[in-house]
């Protein structure tokens, strides 16, 4: 018989076992592999993080689809193409553009910045329950901010005629890159820190 | 808590949004448990999951050569006439040179749906037929890495995004991939995003538990 504390059991973030938690170099007892440690894994929530807003910053600048219509070559930023589809009267494809590729990439910074704050300082120590649905509510629509990046692949390939023709711009690389690194980053933060700073 | 042997911890699960401490209890065919922190579903329990799992990652597989080997959509703007499969999205992307994009949608919305399918087939024809311990345990534990980053479902909504963006302007007709692809994201989300790799785990060691006893 051994004696196990409960509050020290961890659960194994690829096959979900629940592991005893013996130190600084955990190895899960099922799938064999290491457990994160929870001290590393804030840096490198931040540092992804901050990775990704600087990437977000010429994702907005830089145009993202760069439309040629017999001869004349116009560029659109993601904002510019969501207020253009606004003035057509394409409300719900305006609402989605500006959901998945504004609303959501900046929400996930927010949320990711109050969490990974309040791991460290006392803040809204009682909302336990809040942050976990905040930090599984990142991790479950965060992917979705890819869709622009797809929308603009799907044009480029379909619209490429002698007359008309659309090429993505640097924008996607940029924003890409920025989607990718807050995945990485949400990925990166462990909820266990949730659990033990309430 | 007192427990015989650390093994004993198996019959123990963490909540995976909210890791609350609880413990595993049988529960009826068919019907699932939630965690009494958050509400989500723990785990559900189904003896036909293997067969189940099976043939959906076949059907799914057909589906996603299907989808692969006809055109997604087709356009005609001014006579001309224009259509896009998915690997002509990824190769576009190569040849106006972005290499990175065109590299990160090349895994998202092809290499890793395609493996967590084949994956999903081995491990499944492994469990059914009580064989290869060890390489399930493999394939699982690599399965855990890439289903966070499949994203065919996500690629769907952007093909009917961009062709709402081009009414008024073409003529579409949507191809035999399209609804190739619809059928492959129902069954990558009830196959893949529904279940959790745990519970494939649960069955992993019940099948192979109960070989070693015998």
């Amino acid at each position: 018989m051994i004696e196990v504390d409960e509050s020290t059991l961890i659960r194994c973030a690829i096959c979900g076992a629940v592991n005893m938690d013996k130190g600084k170099k955990n190895i899960c007892r099922r799938c064999h592999s290491s457990i994160k440690d929870k001290h590393f894994s804030t840096q490198k929530s931040w540092a992804y993080l901050i990775t990704g807003m600087i990437a977000y910053i010429p994702a907005n600048m830089y145009p993202i689809l760069i439309s040629t219509q017999f001869g004349q070559t116009e560029g659109s930023t993601i904002l510019g193409g969501v207020i253009f589809l606004w003035e057509h009267g394409s409300y719900p494809i305006a609402m989605v553009i500006f959901f998945a590729s504004i609303i959501i990439p900046v929400l996930k910074f927010l949320i990711l910045i109050y969490l990974l704050i309040s791991v460290k300082y006392p803040l809204g120590k009682d909302k336990k329950v809040t942050k976990h649905k905040l930090y599984y509510m990142t991790e479950v629509i965060g992917p979705w901010s890819m869709i622009d990046v797809f929308v603009v692949a799907v044009l480029s390939a379909l619209i490429h005629l002698s007359m008309v023709s659309i090429v993505a711009g640097t924008a996607v690389t940029a924003f890409a890159i920025s989607v990718f690194f807050t995945l990485l980053s949400a990925h990166a933060f462990d909820a266990r820190l949730i659990k033990e700073n309430c | 808590m007192k427990l015989e042997n650390e093994d004993a911890l198996d019959n123990y699960i963490i909540c995976h949004q909210c890791l609350t401490l609880h413990e595993e209890i049988a529960i009826a065919d068919g019907s699932h448990a939630c965690c009494t922190g958050c509400g989500g579903v723990l785990y559900r329990y189904n003896t036909q999951r293997i067969d189940h799992g099976l043939a959906l990652s076949i059907t799914g597989l057909i589906f996603f050569a299907l989808a692969n080997f006809f055109p997604l959509v087709q356009i005609e703007v001014l006579g001309t006439e224009q259509f896009i499969t998915i690997s002509k999205t990824i190769f576009t992307l190569f040849e106006s040179g972005f290499y990175l994009v065109g590299l990160i949608c090349a895994f998202l919305i092809f290499i890793f749906p395609l493996m967590i399918f084949l994956i999903n087939l081995c491990v499944f024809a492994l469990l059914k037929a009580q064989k290869g311990k060890k390489i399930t345990k493999e394939l699982l534990v690599l399965l855990a890495y890439i289903t966070p980053w499949s994203m065919t479902d996500i690629f769907l909504v952007s093909i009917l995004v961009a062709l709402v963006k081009l009414i008024g302007y073409a003529q579409i007709h949507i191809g035999v991939a399209f609804w190739a692809l619809l059928v492959f994201v129902l069954i990558d989300v009830y196959l893949v995003k529904r279940i959790q790799i745990f519970e494939i785990w649960m069955l992993h060691k019940r099948i192979f538990a109960h070989k070693d006893e015998v």
